[in-house]
């Protein structure tokens, strides 16, 4: 096994994690005062080289939004993404529940960097504990003069509040997450305007995934080049890979970027449980494309896993063994999206609905002849129709795992039973 | 010669005569005593249909107006109620006329409805004495209640016809 | 000059401004792109998905920033997915196409999910026939779905959304045009969207439900059944309607309208109006109409409607020829000569009032209109010039409204002042009490009742509002007489007046003054030389009355008196009103909706409506009975055709020169381009081919110079201690003539009700939404109480036309009801 100084995760196994304290005795907010002695230019040059890319879902270079934000406009926002509502993805759930001071000091400096004044935090609701240490932290940051007037006589302002979101998938993504903030329903918006030019309240806002904003303080602290050595070619850094499902030790492991999906199964996770054999695995959370047992030989990078069909999403590894029935996968993902889908736009409001409906007659023994096609073809109606990304990513369960498991759904067409489990 | 010939020519010709009295059947149909029947896709006076219970199938939708190429229909819809229910949809028909001197028979609008509510029957027995009698309004176009069947407009409980337009079978079907 | 752009659309070559949209830039060039939810009038959503098309733009080298051309031609860089053309500005060189195999697969897959969640409705559904999801499956569709019939998804049918609208949610194809009409421009957001996902459905949050009184649009603009109106519901196919286009009567908008006629049973055979829709003028009401002008046509089939000329005989009014009645009526006409009186009011049209004038003017007696309002003959000095068009104000522009509930009184008025105040115009308010316009407003002034005009002489003295008017590149004044009497209002005008005429806003298109009177036509009446009379009891007293369109004594107690003080009465009226009781000859009229003629709108534009229903029973024109009591006193007056009596009006008026009936008719292309086959684009609104009117001719334009008005010195009644004034205000909804008969109102007329300031109640023990006796004017009546704390303590504000009188400020006294 190989082993990984942790990065992101270091401080979430001492006691205490949370605490100011425990993260100020370990070197906490050093990265700040280095980064309020900087230039801003010179901290988004930085990121720029650093090459880190975004860790919600889409892998976004961090930089090069930075850049997009206007200099003149006399108001900017940065918007803290928590909602992780990626089904599988539970990484920024112990960031903030056991380290969320990481996640301040990467505030502070995207703040400071993009010249923003005012950050607002976005947490899904059902996060309790998560919202109260979000709470806390930031109060102590306040009393610590890490936020408020004046940062550590820097003359940089900055304030900082929670916000809980009312529990909906869609609000994870970036424009959905403002319109929710501002009181809204969750819809995304139309884009263009993107966020760093109208966001919140219609002011240039820098919106950010909470892992992404915790390797801040490291780049600012150890360069860029200690970080671009991380990982691969287009991926660098370390990332919090959230392993669930059939294994033997699900849970977060944090690991460069660029390790083997086998490795992250077999020797972080402790294998598949009962001795069972591997069948599939989602890679990056319930709306990446899943890989059958033969492809996990592939490096979990950005550039590497979309040459092969699927997308590193938010890292969220889920595996399936051989005793899973791919049609019934296939049907409960899409319920999910289905369930999900704001509603705006026609394609995701009542494909999503349609392909649950032909999924589930199909799982059930009810398929008709030509279901498959018909399958295949929704998913086409759906697949770049939609409003916002989301009809691309609800469709990718059942595409998926069509893809490669076409033989377990002919079976159940033709024998009107799962070849699996029988039923 | 001249005395034979038409004697037998007379004779020939009563013969036939005769053959026609006593050996072949007659075509004539003592009408109206007697009715000859109509083919089955005879096209005769429209008939409104009801549904077993009663209600009337027409919803009052004027498609078979609008089809009509002699304009010989005249329809006005009025609205349903649970108190005063004609027919299991939203709507029906308050007011149904054909005039019938200028109705061609075509059976359009028999096409057109969609709850197959008219149909062209076998009545072909259609006379009036003034241009007003030709329009046949719905009483007389519609069929009596069935045996079992309640008349309208009925008295329904709420909550069972909740929708605009009666289901009807798969359209695809 | 605005930039243009030339792009490619289905290999044509269009070239529009800069700025628009892929889906406009289409339509002007003819191409259709299927759209559910964009809307011209509106911001695109990109929601419904409909208009996806491909989508090229040319490709541009990085290094050189010059397009990358591909044998002599630039090369296009493809979208990599569809996109919406609703959502994508035009650019140079790009390409569009919205035929292609990929477009057109694509737009069939979002008509084939729509129709999954959509019941086969059509053949009860009242927009079945005009729908376009009907006409776009038809079109863009496929022609069979691939899913399951049984899998339909099923929701609530039959959703009263408030009294007026019917909302299906089962019909609904979730595309927010009404949520974002009512948001983006109607100003009232009382619709939204309720849970998410499949189950998203349309609700209103407002108390009463739908609380709007622009609600009857949204179901021009809803492009399938889901929203339909209560009054048209079931009522006809909308392929056996007739249409006829008119103008609507109830406000001084000279709204454009469309009505649709149907013979029918129910109505014994007659042919009647089954539902009114806007016309399309974009200088006027551009598409829209508001509810009182959508649902209180049905006073034109009342049963009620006078049939035949009444005659009193032994003390009783007694059917009698139209010969009796009007040799009657003119031999008291020619016996008082002098002392006739002639009291016409504003529903009558320019052709009608023309007649009576010309009546009038033969006996040598007095023409007086019957208004609350005055300083109409200011509005023909300095009233706006031609060119002028709502919608061109914005920013640098001010617009001032003065005494005037204009949400209550001109609906479409306060629609389009809101939108140029969203555009940047500046709005200032100025009245006693708050007003649904206070909050588009940059500048709210209130003033003590009775101080009106002081706080508008005084208005220029103030810094802001001072520069905001003076240096306004456009200055529009609306007043009226909201708690003020006529001879309030005339000084109110001319102390508007003053302020355009100082600031030099006059006689140039956009700039101006306009009254916002109670009826269609006041402005037209003040045109051809009607005014109103400041002590109406006196100047009827021994007078023979000649009064047309008007209910004196149905307004005020002491109007009745009068009549029965005063010699002969002769009414010509639509319905057996209190006048018409007191009267000694009534003259049935017909409706408009039933003749031709002419309104004179309150921004003096003439404008033509058209017949739509035959003649009630045994009525004739206005005009037509006039010139017959003129023929019979030797006065040569025009019985024809109203084009002839206009033509006699252009010749004589001098502000109506150079018009024809002809000229009135003309139309220009308009945008956005409504009412043809594309229903979807625009909605159910009609092409206007029938005329888009045309201004009078301000004097101030002609190059005569306006004489500054002389403002009346004090002021009006103030409140006294311990008593209440009573003062007069318009609702939108009231009792007139014209509104009572539709029934579907009722609800949104409610019962008479003085609304008070709740200190007020307090002091005299009364609740919101108690009964109490209200005393006025000697007369007693039970009212509703309603309180509203941004009124002025002592004062009541008292609804007029809801059968209380109330014509002038007036002492009130209140006690519990019995």
């Amino acid at each position: 096994m190989s082993t990984f100084e942790p990065v992101l995760t270091r401080n979430t196994r001492r006691p205490d994690s949370e605490k100011i304290a425990t993260y100020l005795a370990n070197g906490g907010y050093q990265a700040t005062r280095m980064a309020l002695k900087m230039q801003p230019d010179e901290i988004i040059e930085m990121v720029k080289r650093s090459g880190l890319r975004g860790r919600g879902g889409a892998g976004f270079p961090a930089g090069v939004k930075w850049g997009f934000m206007p200099k003149d406009a006399p108001q900017k926002i940065v918007a803290v993404n928590t909602d992780e509502g990626e089904p599988g993805t539970f990484k920024d759930r112990e960031i903030v529940e056991r380290d969320p001071h990481s996640v301040i000091e990467g505030v502070i400096i995207a703040a400071y960097a993009v010249g923003a004044n005012r950050a607002y935090v976005y947490i899904r609701g059902e996060f309790f504990l998560g919202v109260k240490r979000w709470i806390k932290a930031i109060a102590d940051a306040y009393e610590h003069g890490f936020l408020g007037k004046d940062i550590l006589g820097s003359g940089f302002n900055l304030d900082m509040s929670v916000h809980r979101g009312a529990g909906a998938y869609i609000c994870g993504e970036e424009t959905a997450m403002l319109e929710s903030l501002e009181g809204k329903p969750g819809n995304p918006r139309l884009k263009p305007p993107y966020p760093a030019q109208t966001g919140l309240f219609g002011l240039p806002t820098l919106v950010h995934n909470i892992e992404t904003l915790a390797c801040i303080p490291h780049i600012i602290e150890r360069g860029a080049e200690w970080f671009a050595g991380i990982g691969t070619a287009e991926s660098k850094g370390p990332k919090i890979f959230s392993v669930s499902g059939h294994v033997n030790r699900p849970g977060n492991y944090e690991l460069p970027l660029g390790v083997s999906l086998r490795e992250i199964i077999y020797e972080h996770a402790g294998g598949i449980r009962n001795g069972r054999a591997l069948k599939a695995v989602i890679p990056g959370g319930a709306s990446t494309p899943m890989l059958p047992a033969d492809q996990i030989d592939v490096p979990m990078a950005f550039e590497t896993l979309k040459a092969i069909g699927s997308e590193l999403g938010t890292g969220a590894v889920i595996v399936m063994d051989e005793s899973t029935c791919m049609v019934q996968a296939a049907r409960r993902l899409t319920k999910f999206f289905a369930h999900e889908s704001c509603g705006q736009c026609t394609p995701c409001r009542l494909g999503s609905t349609r392909l649950y409906e032909i999924l589930d007659r199909i799982e059930r023994g009810q398929g008709k002849k030509g279901d498959l096609e018909l399958l295949l073809e929704t998913v086409q109606g759906i697949d770049g129709t939609t409003f916002c990304p989301m009809g691309a990513a609800l469709v990718n369960p059942a595409r998926s795992a069509i893809r490669h498991f076409r033989d377990e759904f002919e079976s159940h067409l033709a024998n009107k039973r799962c070849p699996v489990n029988g039923r | 010669m001249r005395v034979v010939e038409p004697v037998v020519e007379l004779a020939r010709g009563l013969a036939t005569t005769l053959r026609m009295i006593f050996g072949e059947k007659p075509v004539t149909v003592q009408y109206p005593e007697e009715k000859r029947p109509v083919r089955p896709r005879f096209r005769g006076r429209h008939v409104l249909k009801r549904y077993d219970n009663g209600l009337e199938k027409c919803i009052g939708c004027a498609l078979c107006a609008a089809a009509c190429p002699a304009d010989a229909i005249f329809v006005e819809a009025s609205e349903n109620t649970d108190e005063a229910r004609y027919s299991p949809g939203d709507r029906y028909a308050s007011t149904y006329e054909i005039n019938m001197l200028r109705c061609i028979f075509c059976g359009f609008c028999e096409d057109a409805c969609p709850t197959e509510a008219i149909v062209l029957g076998d009545n072909y027995e259609l006379s009036f004495t003034s241009r007003r009698e030709a329009i046949y309004p719905k009483e007389m176009l519609i069929e009596p209640v069935p045996p079992g069947g309640q008349p309208t407009p009925q008295k329904t409980p709420p909550g069972v016809f909740t929708r605009s337009v009666p289901e009807m079978k798969d359209s695809q079907d | 000059m605005t930039e243009l752009v030339t792009l490619s659309i289905d290999g044509k070559q269009v070239t529009v401004p800069k700025g628009t949209l892929v889906v406009d830039a289409a339509k002007q060039a003819g191409i259709d792109i299927p759209v559910f939810c964009y809307h011209p009038k509106m911001e695109p959503a990109g929601m419904c998905r409909m208009c996806l098309v491909e989508l090229g733009r040319p490709m541009i080298d990085r290094a050189t920033g010059q397009p990358v051309l591909e044998n002599g031609q630039p090369k296009i860089q493809w979208a990599p997915k569809l996109e919406t053309a609703c959502t994508n500005v035009v650019s140079d060189g790009m390409v569009v196409l919205t035929r292609s195999e990929k477009a057109r697969a694509g737009q069939q897959e979002i008509l084939e999910f729509l129709l999954t969640s959509h019941p086969l409705d059509c053949p009860v559904c009242d927009k079945g026939g005009e729908c376009p999801l009907q006409n776009l499956t038809l079109d863009y569709g496929p022609g069979k779905s691939r899913f399951l019939y049984n899998e339909k998804h099923h929701a609530e049918k039959h959703v009263p959304l408030g009294e007026l609208i019917w909302l299906d949610r089962e019909r609904c194809i979730q595309c927010g045009r009404c949520v974002r009409f009512q948001r983006l421009v109607a100003g009232e957001p009382v619709l939204a969207f309720d849970e998410r996902g499949r189950d998203t459905e349309i609700i209103t949050n407002s108390e009463p439900a739908f609380d709007s009184i622009f609600s009857g649009n949204t179901t021009d603009i809803c492009p399938v059944g889901a929203l339909t109106t209560a009054d048209f519901r079931f009522g006809a196919r909308p392929w056996e309607l007739k249409s006829a286009a008119s103008l609507c009567a109830q406000c001084p908008v000279g709204c454009n309208i469309t009505f649709n006629t149907r013979r029918e049973a129910k109505s014994g055979g007659r042919v009647v109006i089954k539902r009114v829709m806007p016309r399309q003028n974009e200088e006027v009401n551009e598409i829209w109409i508001c509810d009182k002008g959508r649902f209180a046509y049905h006073f034109t089939e009342s049963e009620a409607r006078l049939r035949q000329p009444l005659i009193r005989r032994n003390g009783q009014l007694q059917p009698a020829s139209w010969e009796e009645a009007l040799d009657l009526a003119a031999a008291k006409l020619k016996a008082a000569g002098k002392d006739a009186l002639i009291l016409a009011g504003g529903r009558l049209s320019n052709e009608d009032l023309f007649n009576l004038k010309k009546l009038a003017d033969g006996l040598g007696a007095q023409s007086v209109l019957y208004t609350h309002v005055g300083g109409g003959d200011l509005v023909t000095q300095i009233g706006l010039a031609s060119g002028t068009n709502l919608a061109d104000l914005g920013k640098g522009d001010t617009i001032l409204v003065a005494a005037c509930d204009l949400y209550e009184e001109a609906p479409i008025w306060w629609l389009r002042v809101k939108q140029a105040a969203d555009r940047g115009a500046t709005l200032i308010v100025v009245n006693a009490r708050a007003t649904r316009l206070d909050k588009h407003a940059g500048y709210v002034v209130r003033y003590a009742p009775g101080d009106e005009t002081v706080t508008l002489q005084g208005l220029l003295k103030q810094d802001k509002i001072g520069a905001a008017i003076r240096e306004a590149g456009n200055l529009l004044v609306f007043y009226a007489a909201d708690g003020l009497d006529l001879n309030g209002s005339t000084s109110v005008a001319a102390a508007c007046a003053n302020l355009l005429i100082e600031t030099g806003h006059f006689g140039r298109p956009n700039n101006g003054l306009i009254g916002v009177w109670p009826h269609a036509n006041d402005q037209g009446a003040w045109e051809i030389g009607f005014r109103p009379e400041a002590d109406l009891a006196a100047a009827l007293k021994g007078k023979t009355v000649y009064i047309a369109a008007a209910d004196p004594a149905g307004d005020d107690p002491r109007l009745a008196k009068a009549l029965q003080d005063a010699g002969t009465v002769i009414v010509q009226e639509l319905f057996q009103t209190a006048t018409a009781s007191l009267a000694e000859v009534v003259l049935p009229a017909a409706a408009y909706t039933e003749r031709e003629g002419t309104f004179t709108s309150g921004e003096r534009r003439v404008q033509r409506y058209y017949p739509a229903v035959p003649r009630w029973a045994e009525t004739k024109a206005d005009y037509v009975i006039t010139a017959e009591i003129g023929q019979r006193l030797g006065l040569d007056l025009e019985a024809g055709a109203p084009a002839l009596v206009f033509n006699r009006l252009t010749a004589e008026i001098t502000a109506f020169a150079g018009l024809s009936y002809r000229k009135l008719a003309e139309v220009r292309p308009q945008w956005p381009i409504v009412g043809r086959a594309d229903l979807y684009y625009g909605g159910t609104t009609y092409e206007n081919k029938q005329g888009l009117g045309v201004h009078l001719a301000a004097a101030a334009s002609a190059g005569e110079s306006p004489h500054l008005p002389e403002v009346r010195k004090g002021s009006g009644p103030r409140p006294q201690e311990d008593a209440l004034l009573a003062v007069p205000v318009t609702k939108l909804y009231d009792l007139g003539v014209t509104v009572r008969s539709s029934v579907l109102l009722e609800a949104r007329i409610g019962l008479p009700a003085i609304t008070i300031h709740p200190l007020t109640a307090e002091k005299m023990g009364l609740k919101a939404g108690e009964k109490a006796m209200i005393g006025l004017g000697g007369h007693e009546n039970e009212v509703l109480v309603k309180l509203d704390e941004t009124i002025p303590a002592g004062v009541a504000l008292v609804p007029r036309s809801m059968g209380l009188p109330v014509s002038a400020p007036a002492p009130l006294s209140v006690g519990k009801a019995k």
